[in-house]
């Protein structure tokens, strides 16, 4: 698979949201750097001396690039970025890859010695990266990270994941998303990439939280629904029985994504909340916004 | 680090704690510009951010037992960056670091050549304040040779030197560590004299140089000797920290000592300038220290509402209860 970036419009869309964002002398500044990077010294320099030159503030992005950008990268979206991220991210996709060892090598120290700030710009730079493959063991490694910032530059509108982790690494990622609270919505392939065994996986997490009489996301049944068997289907029934109605949309939810018999008896005793399904008035990302809204005001 | 003074029974009771003093101190914002809180745990960093500290600077120091290999440098700078920065942002305190070889560990001379080749990928990082805390301790050949190469590195990077005076010979020591500075041709408004006493400040603010001082127990400065100082030398070019690190310290010196400040009739303004604007004067010479940063680390809600998005969120630890018994 080509690295998202290799598409010449999605370059073309990225480095006309960097030149609405900085002065022209930034602008030269970056393309003169970026017009060194087989020296591995100065690249460093630039990508660490960013924000000396371009400050930190949020970027300005139109809807339409937002749209734009949305369909060439593969969901990707740099609506929440600062410009320090965007442009780090730009010298990163403009970096010279012909020699692949000194590319890899160039990039991965980069990594090693990142602050907060880089490490966020680094895998953020995950889905333009050249050689995109080389890349997964460096994504399950910043799975591994409690820095929050850096896991949600891995987790959210990244579409580099879903495109290149394996099913352990994957299943690690979802998880750990719950775990530390990110917001879900917004990682990609989430139920594209569902399987069996992450459902197993998400099954006892939410039985772990339910024995230490703590709350569980209703959007973690958003990855079960075509998995529901023997085993996951009591965890439906308890759903459905909930006193919070999340609770039961998102069971029913699941159910309707369903092929299991019980699991589709089970939505027909739902009536209200199958025909909002039905007429599209309830879906994922509506029970994603109600469950925003709900943490907010409590 | 504790060691010398004459233990009486008093001493080795349980303390109760007083927090009145507080309350003396409300809407006050401190600057703790030398702190080591890879030594500390969270309840320390809950505690400072009640009293009032807003920013602090953590300089790469000596572990306590040596290091025996550079690799262990490199994740200890890394880690001054990233976790220990990402650890300060969940209580709201914006946290920056100086970075360098320490006096103790530049004499193993085969190692320090190796720190000395990686140093340079770390002090152009962001929110690296300066290089620090280099100096003396024994006072050796090998000791001076990588002080003045790290010297050479802060001129060349244009950052502020934060320098470590020796708590042996210190008087000495501190005179040796202000010449040299002078020979590598660095600028004294760029270098910040750090553990003054009350026999090393004069010549300090003398010869043109910043005058840190240690609120650190029985070894150091004590507070009460510090309010007299600042009576006598006024507030130019002075700042308290509290180097709070593994030994018996207090990441609190800098909030306690404005208390007492108070209580022993200095001004506001007075110790507003030593407990906070003094020492962001200093650093901010390296052109990474902006205070508008402090606000955005501290205030989690304003970046929750931002298009009712919790990417932003600041990922602020909630408080547990600490004086119930039951844990949850």
């Amino acid at each position: 698979m080509m690295s998202h970036y290799q598409s010449e419009a999605l370059k073309i869309l990225f480095s006309a949201v960097v030149r609405q964002n900085v002065t022209p002398e930034v602008w030269n500044w970056l393309n003169d750097k970026s017009a060194q990077t087989n020296n591995s010294q100065q690249f460093n320099i630039a990508f660490v001396s960013v924000p000396r030159k371009t400050g930190k503030s949020l970027i300005r992005v139109t809807e339409e690039q937002e749209k734009s950008l949305r369909k060439e990268g593969a969901g990707l979206s740099i609506a929440l970025w600062t410009i320090d991220r965007l442009c780090r991210v730009w010298l990163l996709a403009n970096a010279d890859s012909t020699d692949k060892a000194q590319y890899f090598q160039t990039i991965e120290n980069l990594f090693l010695a990142a602050e907060v700030n880089e490490l966020v710009a680094l895998y953020s730079a995950l889905p333009v990266l050249a050689y995109p493959e080389m890349w997964s063991k460096r994504c399950a490694e910043g799975i591994r990270s409690n820095i929050g910032g850096a896991l949600e530059a891995i987790m959210c509108n990244n579409p580099y994941p879903a495109a290149y982790l394996n099913e352990q690494a994957w299943n690690q990622l979802v998880l750990k998303a719950f775990f530390t609270e990110k917001p879900v919505e917004q990682i990609i392939g989430l139920e594209a990439r569902a399987n069996a065994e992450l459902t197993k996986t998400l099954s006892d997490y939410a039985h772990e939280r339910w024995a230490a009489h703590r709350t569980v996301n209703p959007q973690i049944w958003r990855c079960t629904g075509k998995f529901i068997d023997k085993d996951i289907f009591p965890d439906m029934e308890r759903l459905a029985q909930s006193e919070n109605i999340l609770d039961r949309e998102a069971a029913a939810l699941a159910c309707s994504e369903s092929h299991y018999p019980p699991a589709q008896e089970l939505l027909n005793k739902l009536p209200g909340i199958k025909s909002a399904i039905t007429s599209g008035e309830l879906n994922w990302n509506v029970l994603a916004e109600k469950i925003k809204n709900h943490v907010l005001q409590s | 680090m504790c060691c010398s003074h004459n233990i009486t029974e008093k001493d080795i009771q349980p303390g109760t704690q007083d927090k009145s003093y507080l309350e003396r101190i409300k809407g006050m914002q401190f600057f703790d510009p030398h702190i080591h809180m890879t030594s500390r745990t969270t309840d320390d960093y809950e505690a400072m951010a009640d009293a009032g500290i807003v920013a602090i600077i953590e300089p790469a120091f000596w572990l306590g037992q040596p290091r025996t290999g550079v690799d262990t440098f490199r994740d200890y700078y890394s880690s001054l960056i990233g976790w220990e920065r990402f650890r300060s942002s969940q209580f709201g305190i914006k946290h920056y670091c100086t970075i360098g070889l320490n006096s103790r560990e530049a004499n193993n001379e085969a190692l320090a050549e190796q720190v000395m080749e990686i140093l340079p990928l770390f002090v152009y990082k962001e929110g690296v304040v300066g290089v620090g805390e280099i100096g003396f301790d024994d006072q050796t050949p090998a000791e001076e040779k990588y002080y003045r190469l790290q010297l050479n590195l802060a001129k060349e990077a244009g950052l502020p030197v934060q320098i470590h005076t020796p708590h042996r010979d210190k008087k000495r020591g501190t005179t040796r560590s202000m010449d040299i500075a002078l020979e590598q041709g660095l600028d004294p408004a760029m270098v910040i004299v750090d553990h003054n006493n009350e026999e090393t400040v004069k010549e300090v603010l003398d010869r043109g140089f910043w005058a840190a001082f240690t609120i650190y127990p029985f070894t150091k400065m004590g507070n009460e000797r510090m309010v007299d100082v600042v009576k006598q030398y006024g507030t130019d070019r002075i700042m308290i920290n509290s180097a709070a690190d593994w030994g018996i310290s207090d990441p609190l010196a800098v909030p306690k000592t404005a208390a007492l400040m108070k209580d022993m009739g200095i001004s506001d303004e007075a110790i507003r300038l030593v407990t906070y604007q003094n020492a962001i004067t200093a650093f901010a010479q390296s052109g990474q220290i902006d205070e508008s940063d402090f606000a955005t680390v501290k205030n989690v809600d304003q970046s929750l509402k931002f298009s009712g998005n919790t990417i932003l969120r600041g990922g602020q630890q909630p408080r547990t209860d600490k004086s119930s018994i039951i844990i949850r």
